[in-house]
C-alpha cells in the first residue's frame, strides 16, 4: 500500500435510496493492518457502508479514501479492495483453482505466478487436494475458505467481509472465529468485518463500530463500548443491561458524576464528558456487576438459568423493576421467590443520556 | 372402486399410446416399404430413402429450412438474452409487462400470429420470403428462450457479477466470464428449442413465404396433396430422428445444468422440463 495515514477513510459520507437515508454524514477512519467490524440491527446502514467501501454504490455526498487514494467515484475494479460475500458468491462454473485464480487473470499476472500465488493461497486456508472440486462439491465452510483465498490472493489493501459466517451453525461460527483472527494475523492486511453479532464482533476485532439508523453511534475497542456506551442504543445493543433510570446531581470530575437513582438515591457512576447537571440520565448495570450482598436493594428472585460457567438470575425489585444479575455456577442457585440483597461497586454503574 | 386399477383405465391408455405413436411407426415402415402406392407391406428397401437425399425439391426445401432453422435461432437467442437481462433490473410494473408479452406469443394462436405479421409486412413494405419466415420465427420462437433464460437468471445469485467486479473484471469481462457462463446451459437449450421449433413449423412460414423456394414442411405437404409415396415417409422419418436428437440434446443440457448455480436446483429443474411436458 501506498501513501500514509488510514487504510479507509470515509468523509462526511450520506447514501440515500430515493426517500430512504441509508447512511447519514458517517465518518469513519480505519487504521491499517487493524482488525475492524461495523455492527449494528439490519437495515442500520452497515452493509451499505461496506458496499460504499467496495465500490458497488456510490454516495450520495462524501468522499470515500482507500489507502490515501480518493476512490469515491472509482468503480469497484478499478480499487485495491476485495470483498467476502455473505453468500459466498463462488463463480459455480469454476473450480477451486480457476475460482482463486480469478482476481489474478484479470489482472493479468504471468502464469507461473498464478500458479504459486494460487497454491499459496490454498495452502493458506488448508484446501489442499480440493483443487478441482466445484463449489457445490464443498461444505459451507469449505466455501466460506474458498471466498477468503480468492480475495486474499489479490493482496488487497483492505479486505472486507460481508456477514461471512452468517449461514454457517454455531459450532462452525465459533471454529471459524478463531481462523479469522489467526489468518488477519498471518496476513497483515485490514479487515473490515461486518456483522449483527456483537460477540462475533467483539472476540474478533481490534476496534468496532456501532451503527443505528444509519447513524454512526461509537467507535472503540470492544471493552471500551461495553464498559463506556455513549448512547442508551449502544449499552443495550453490546450485551444485556440494567438500565436503571436517574438524574445527575454533580459532576464529579471528568467522566465522573454523582447521580441520583430512582429507588437506589445517590450513587458515584461514570460517563461520557459533558452530561449537564439535571439530565435526564438512563443508569447501565451490567449483569455481572450486580452481586448478591448483605446489604442493598431488595429483590425476589423470579427466575434461575443455569448456562455452565455461570447462571443468569432474574429478579423483581419492588422499588426499582425488573434486575438481571449473573452468578457463577459452581456456587449454589437462589431458590426461586427468595428474597435477598443486591448492590453493585461506585463507579460500576455508567451514566447515559436518556 | 380403485379407477388407477380399473381395466377399462388400462385399457384406454392403451388406446391413447396406440393413437400417439401408431402413426409415427406406419411412417417409419411406409419408409421401407417396397410397395411405391403403400396398399400392402411387400418387404424392406432402402431405395426411398436413396431416392428423397437425391430428390432436388427436398433437398433444396431441407436447405431453405436448415437457412431459416439457423439464423431464426440466432435471432431469437439475441432478442431473448438482451431481454431477459434487461428484464432481471427492470421496475415491476415494466417487467410484468413484458412477461405478459412473452406469454401471450406462447398462448395467442401461431395462425393469429401469422397473419398479423403477413399484414405488417405488406403495411412496412418487407418483402416476404426467406427474410420475413426468419423474422417470424424468431418472434414466436423467442418466447420459449427467454422462458428458459430467464428461469436460469432467476436461480443465479446476483452477487457472482459484483464478486467478478470486485475481483478486477470490467464490465464486459463480467458479463463474458461470469454472466454468459453461467447462463451458457440456458442459452444451448433456448437455442435447440428454437431451432427445432423452427424446422418443423408450417403455419407461419406459408403465410410468409411469398414467392420463395419453400421450407422443407411446406414442401411436403404440397408432395402429400399430389401423391403419398414411401418417399415423403423416408423424409418424415429422417426430420423425426433429427428432432428427436435435438430435444434430448436440450433436456440433457437443462438437466446438467441444474447441478450447477445456487438456488433450488430441484425446483429450477422441474420448472425448465414443464415447458416440454406442458
Amino acid at each position: 500500500m501506498t501513501g500514509e495515514g488510514p487504510a479507509v477513510s470515509l468523509a462526511a459520507v450520506t447514501k440515500r435510496f430515493g426517500d430512504l437515508e441509508a447512511v447519514r454524514a458517517l465518518d469513519l477512519e480505519i487504521n491499517r493492518g487493524e482488525f475492524f467490524s461495523i455492527i449494528g440491527p439490519s437495515g442500520c446502514g452497515k452493509t451499505t457502508t461496506l458496499r460504499m467501501i467496495a465500490g458497488f454504490e456510490q454516495p450520495t455526498e462524501g468522499t470515500i479514501h482507500v489507502g490515501g487514494r480518493d476512490v469515491t467515484r472509482v468503480r469497484p475494479y478499478r480499487r485495491s479492495v476485495n470483498t467476502v460475500f455473505q453468500s459466498y458468491a463462488l463463480f459455480p462454473h469454476l473450480d477451486v483453482w480457476e475460482n482463486i485464480a480469478f482476481g489474478l487473470r484479470e489482472a493479468r499476472r504471468p502464469r507461473d505466478e498464478i500458479a504459486s500465488r494460487v497454491a499459496d493461497a490454498i495452502k493458506l486456508v488448508r484446501l489442499e487436494g480440493r483443487e478441482h472440486a466445484r463449489p457445490n462439491q464443498l461444505s459451507g465452510g469449505q466455501q466460506q475458505r474458498v471466498a477468503l483465498a480468492r480475495a486474499l490472493v489479490n493482496q488487497p489493501d483492505v479486505l472486507l467481509l460481508d456477514e461471512p459466517l452468517g449461514a454457517l451453525d454455531l459450532k462452525l461460527r465459533a471454529e471459524l472465529q478463531t481462523q479469522l483472527k489467526d489468518l488477519h494475523r498471518a496476513v497483515g492486511v485490514t479487515f473490515c468485518y461486518v456483522t449483527h453479532d456483537q460477540g462475533e464482533a467483539f472476540s474478533m476485532s481490534d476496534r468496532v463500530a456501532v451503527m443505528n439508523n444509519g447513524v454512526l453511534e461509537q467507535v472503540g475497542a470492544p471493552e471500551e463500548i461495553y464498559r463506556r456506551p455513549r448512547t442508551a442504543f449502544v449499552a443495550d445493543f453490546v450485551g444485556a443491561a440494567n438500565r436503571l433510570q436517574g438524574r445527575i446531581r454533580e459532576a464529579d470530575g471528568p467522566g465522573r458524576y454523582i447521580a441520583e437513582i430512582d429507588g437506589i438515591g445517590s450513587r458515584r457512576v461514570g460517563g461520557p464528558d459533558g452530561l449537564r447537571v439535571g439530565t435526564s440520565v438512563l443508569i447501565v448495570v451490567r449483569p455481572e456487576e450486580l452481586t448478591v450482598r448483605a446489604e442493598g436493594f431488595r429483590a425476589s428472585v423470579v427466575d434461575v438459568a443455569f448456562l455452565g460457567a455461570q447462571r443468569t438470575v432474574r429478579l423483581h425489585s419492588t422499588s426499582i423493576g425488573d434486575l438481571v444479575a449473573t452468578t457463577p455456577g459452581a456456587i449454589d442457585a437462589p431458590g426461586r421467590g427468595s428474597e435477598l440483597f443486591l448492590d453493585f461497586d461506585d463507579g460500576q454503574a455508567w451514566a447515559v443520556p436518556a | 372402486m380403485n379407477i388407477r386399477r380399473h381395466p377399462l383405465s388400462a385399457a384406454l391408455s392403451a388406446v391413447v399410446i396406440a393413437f400417439l405413436w401408431l402413426p409415427l411407426v406406419a411412417v417409419i415402415i411406409g419408409s421401407f416399404d417396397r410397395n411405391a402406392l403403400l396398399t400392402t407391406f411387400t418387404g424392406a428397401t432402402g431405395h426411398w430413402y436413396d431416392q428423397a437425399v437425391h430428390d432436388p425439391n427436398v433437398r433444396s426445401g431441407f436447405e431453405t429450412t436448415l437457412i431459416i432453422a439457423v439464423c431464426s435461432m440466432l435471432l431469437s437467442l439475441v432478442v431473448a438474452l438482451s431481454g431477459a437481462l434487461w428484464w432481471r433490473r427492470a421496475p415491476r410494473r415494466a417487467r410484468a409487462i413484458y412477461d405478459a408479452l412473452v406469454y401471450a406469443r406462447i398462448v395467442v394462436p401461431e395462425v393469429v400470429f401469422a397473419t398479423a405479421l403477413f399484414f405488417l409486412f405488406l403495411k412496412v413494405h418487407f418483402a416476404l420470403g426467406i427474410p420475413a419466415i426468419i423474422v417470424g420465427h424468431a418472434v414466436l420462437n423467442s418466447a420459449y428462450s427467454t422462458l428458459i433464460i430467464q428461469a436460469r437468471l432467476i436461480g443465479t445469485d446476483p452477487a457472482l457479477e459484483e464478486a467478478a467486479a470486485d475481483l478486477g473484471a470490467t464490465p464486459w469481462r463480467v458479463f463474458r466470464r461470469v454472466t454468459l457462463a453461467t447462463l451458457m446451459p440456458a442459452i444451448i437449450a433456448a437455442g435447440l428449442l428454437a431451432f427445432t421449433f423452427s424446422l418443423d413449423d408450417v403455419v407461419t412460414s406459408y403465410f410468409l413465404q411469398g414467392t420463395a423456394q419453400s421450407p422443407l414442411p411446406i414442401v411436403l405437404l404440397g408432395m402429400i396433396r399430389f401423391r403419398i409415396t414411401p418417399e415423403i415417409n423416408a423424409v418424415g422419418v429422417f426430420v423425426m430422428v433429427l428432432t428427436v436428437a435435438l430435444m434430448s440434446g436440450a433436456v440433457g443440457v437443462l438437466a446438467g445444468a441444474g447441478r450447477v448455480g445456487r438456488g433450488n436446483r430441484s425446483r429450477r429443474r422441474s420448472r425448465l422440463l414443464g415447458l416440454y411436458q406442458g
